[in-house]
């Protein structure tokens, strides 16, 4: 055996008895944080069920916002559909006339980019695309915000289309914009029989009217 | 046996395995009940529950000196640390140009909202103590900076802390501009600050293999290890000055911007562990300085545990919510990802895979077993490791085929606690030996990778660890240190 191993042997037994009792101390502490770790974390990832329905509270204080995960990776069914996010404009001349500009596909912009990028940036992979996540997810049918989420959801899609347009646009101020998003299903493998209607759908949100303070900070 | 005598090459090693594993079976022939193939069963012995109770107290006692003697897996370590601070520094380096659309002045996701946000939901980032663009500036150059001493092993354990500051400050700022690979490595940061991941492959394990020898000379073989050690711990002025610094740059942000009482305790308390290890390498070597290495290695070796039940945690609930969905049990699910536009970088090249039914179908159904299978494969090492082969494939697959290179290398990063000793070993003698040729001998692997971990004088108080684990303030491995080769045994899971 090599000198190690019997110097190891020696370890905790070799101590003073304070020094035992730190180390038996520090073993208890180690082991319950890491027991409460692993639990808190586990019932944070697991389905809904007795435990974390009954302590769903401490759960959250524990876990929220340093230790949050999700990793339902494409389950429990990866994403059928391209869904785009479109944006238009009203824009206001010098002369007082107004204009709505068309609509702009700022996901196909994203994916353009995308396309031969072996390294996409978040920029044009994530902004947009979980951007629209979170406003639909904080959102309900009628396009009402749901709590604070909601709110600074529809702030942050509007800062994110307003970036993208910038304040001048077709030689007038931007007034107002409006987003719709454009879904369209993954047409079946050419080896399945299964038939799906692939006719893109829009959903059409209402016009945001653009105040002065939308782009504070931006360029 | 010191660092650079250390027998080079992966067989010697391989050899040591298997010596062990011999070893073992040797020791089971001395067992009351120890079944060997080649005999005539002996009667089932009377359940004696005294002999049983010392069994269990023999295992007990063998397991308590494992977990306070070693940091276990200290290579596993390493390549975690290694793996993840190189994928946060290339993100950081590949998003230079987008920066400040990220997490700086010019995101969409504008302060005020972050603000809001995190004021609701209190999530630790510096950049929310001010609006100012050149703190973020700041900020940025700095998680850089500290991702690369990260990687390097330079003062690991204040640069683990750094890091972690980094990764949080940089992440919470613009939470949705994240995607899966952020969240893992937001987890890992977290998690490698309360590791001794620089026992290898590091430069402060290198300070540490160049220092050792130079001790050992000066006090001579039989002379009390302590001595150098101070002298050495004495000189080291960087660690000093970082330890002070810290001091300066927490104090101005308890008292200025202000930090939240948890992470206040958090942070002072790494601070105050740093100025600890180095006060009693210095005055007290013997048995407090005992006691810390003790405290260090159960520290490390729980959050191994988290890290490795993490990993596990990943891949199971990836797995199982996969069950239920309808795509997957249908063999076509692997199909729809690579038709859509945000994860087609070559679109020509994924229609190679999904023109063929049977190829999605094996990717669909391979996928989840993989996944469901992993944690459970843990108990058995060829299993893990043909597993593990696999998902690091299918990362690898997922980094070119779905444009998501970061995600997929935080993830192999993560998988990588798994790797057997053995092939990490290989793979650093490999790496060492091509650092040594490019750069004729002087390279950083050459010794520093040789330098073991942690068993060398833990529990003693002799020698090890040093600066790779006290940053602010390394201790001096004095050279009677033996190195032992990295054996299996010593990983936690290998």
């Amino acid at each position: 055996m090599e000198p190690h191993e019997e110097r190891r042997g020696g370890g905790v037994a070799a101590l003073s008895a304070p020094g035992r009792a730190v180390v038996a101390i520090a073993v208890a502490v180690v082991a319950v944080a890491v027991a409460v770790h692993l639990t808190m974390v586990f019932l944070h990832v697991a389905p809904d069920n007795t435990l974390s329905k009954e302590h769903g509270r401490t759960i959250d204080d524990y876990v929220l916002p340093e230790f949050e995960q999700n990793w339902k990776l494409f389950a429990p069914n990866p994403l059928q559909q391209n869904i785009h996010v479109h944006a238009r404009a009203r824009v206001t001349k010098d002369d007082g006339a107004s204009e709505t500009t068309g609509w702009v596909n700022l996901s196909g912009m994203d994916g353009a980019n995308i396309r031969g990028n072996p390294f996409p940036s978040h920029t044009v992979q994530n902004e947009l695309r979980r951007g629209w996540d979170f406003y639909s997810g904080s959102h309900d049918n009628d396009h009402r915000a749901i709590g604070l989420r909601g709110e600074l959801s529809q702030a942050y899609m509007k800062r994110i289309v307003l970036e993208r347009f910038g304040t001048e646009l077709n030689g007038g101020t931007v007034d107002r914009v409006q987003l719709r998003s454009a879904v369209t299903r993954v047409a079946p493998p050419a080896w399945s029989s299964e038939k799906i209607d692939t006719k893109t759908e829009y959903r059409v949100l209402p016009w945001w009217s653009v105040g002065r303070d939308d782009l504070k900070g931006s360029k | 046996m010191t660092a650079h005598e250390r027998p080079d090459g992966p067989r010697p090693d391989e050899h040591r395995v298997d010596d062990s594993r011999t070893g073992e079976h040797r020791a089971d022939e001395y067992r009351p009940d120890g079944h060997r193939a080649d005999r005539t069963p002996p009667p089932p012995p009377p359940f004696r529950p005294a002999e049983w109770r010392a069994r269990a107290e023999a295992a007990a006692g063998k397991a308590l000196a494992r977990v306070t003697g070693t940091a276990l897996g200290p290579y596993q370590a390493a390549v975690v640390r290694i793996g993840f601070a190189a994928t946060w520094l290339l993100f950081l380096l590949r998003e230079l140009p987008h920066r400040r659309e990220l997490y700086g002045p010019e995101s969409p996701w504008g302060w005020e909202l972050a603000e809001r946000l995190n004021d609701a939901n209190e999530a630790f980032s510096v950049l929310m103590w001010t609006e100012s663009g050149v703190w973020f500036e700041c900020v940025y150059a700095l998680a850089v900076l500290a991702s690369a001493a990260l990687l390097l092993g330079w003062r690991t354990r204040t640069m683990s802390v750094l890091f972690m500051v980094g990764v949080l400050s940089l992440q919470n700022r613009s939470i949705f501009m994240g995607d899966g690979g952020d969240n893992v490595i937001h987890l890992m940061s977290i998690y490698l600050v309360l590791t001794r991941c620089g026992r290898v492959w590091s430069l402060d394990a290198r300070r540490a293999a160049r220092t050792a020898p130079a001790a050992s000379a000066a006090s001579g073989p039989t002379a009390a290890p302590d001595a150098p050690a101070a002298a050495l711990v004495s000189r080291d002025v960087t660690g000093v000055v970082l330890w002070t610094l810290a001091a300066l740059a927490l104090a101005v942000a308890t008292f200025g911007p202000g930090l939240t009482a948890g992470w206040a305790l958090v942070f002072w308390g790494l601070w105050a562990v740093q100025g600890l290890w180095w006060l009693v390498c210095r005055r007290a070597p013997g048995e407090p300085r005992a006691v810390c290495d003790i405290v260090a290695n159960l520290v490390h070796n729980g959050t191994m545990v988290v890290i490795m039940a993490e990993v596990c945690f990943i891949y199971a609930t990836a797995g199982w919510y996969k069950i239920q969905g309808s795509r997957w049990q249908d063999g076509t699910a692997a199909y729809y990802p690579m038709k859509l536009d945000y994860f087609a970088p070559w679109p020509a090249l994924n229609d190679l895979f999904v023109g063929n039914g049977l190829m999605i179908m094996i990717m669909t159904y391979g996928t989840v077993i993989v996944q469901v299978a992993f944690p459970f494969t843990l108990f058995n090492r060829r299993v893990k490791n043909v597993l593990l082969f696999v998902m690091i494939v299918e990362h690898l697959s997922i980094a070119v085929l779905l444009g998501l290179p970061f995600f997929s290398l935080a993830m192999i990063a993560a998988d990588a606690v798994f790797l057997p000793t053995v092939l990490l070993v290989w793979l650093g003698t490999r790496a060492s030996g091509l650092a040594g040729r490019l750069r004729r001998g002087t390279g950083f692997g050459a010794r520093g990778e040789g330098v073991p971990a942690g068993d060398a004088g833990a529990g003693s108080g002799a020698a090890e660890d040093t600066g790779a684990d006290t940053g602010a303030a390394p201790a001096v491995p004095h050279g009677r240190a033996p190195v032992p080769a990295p054996t299996a045994e010593r990983a936690p899971r290998d």
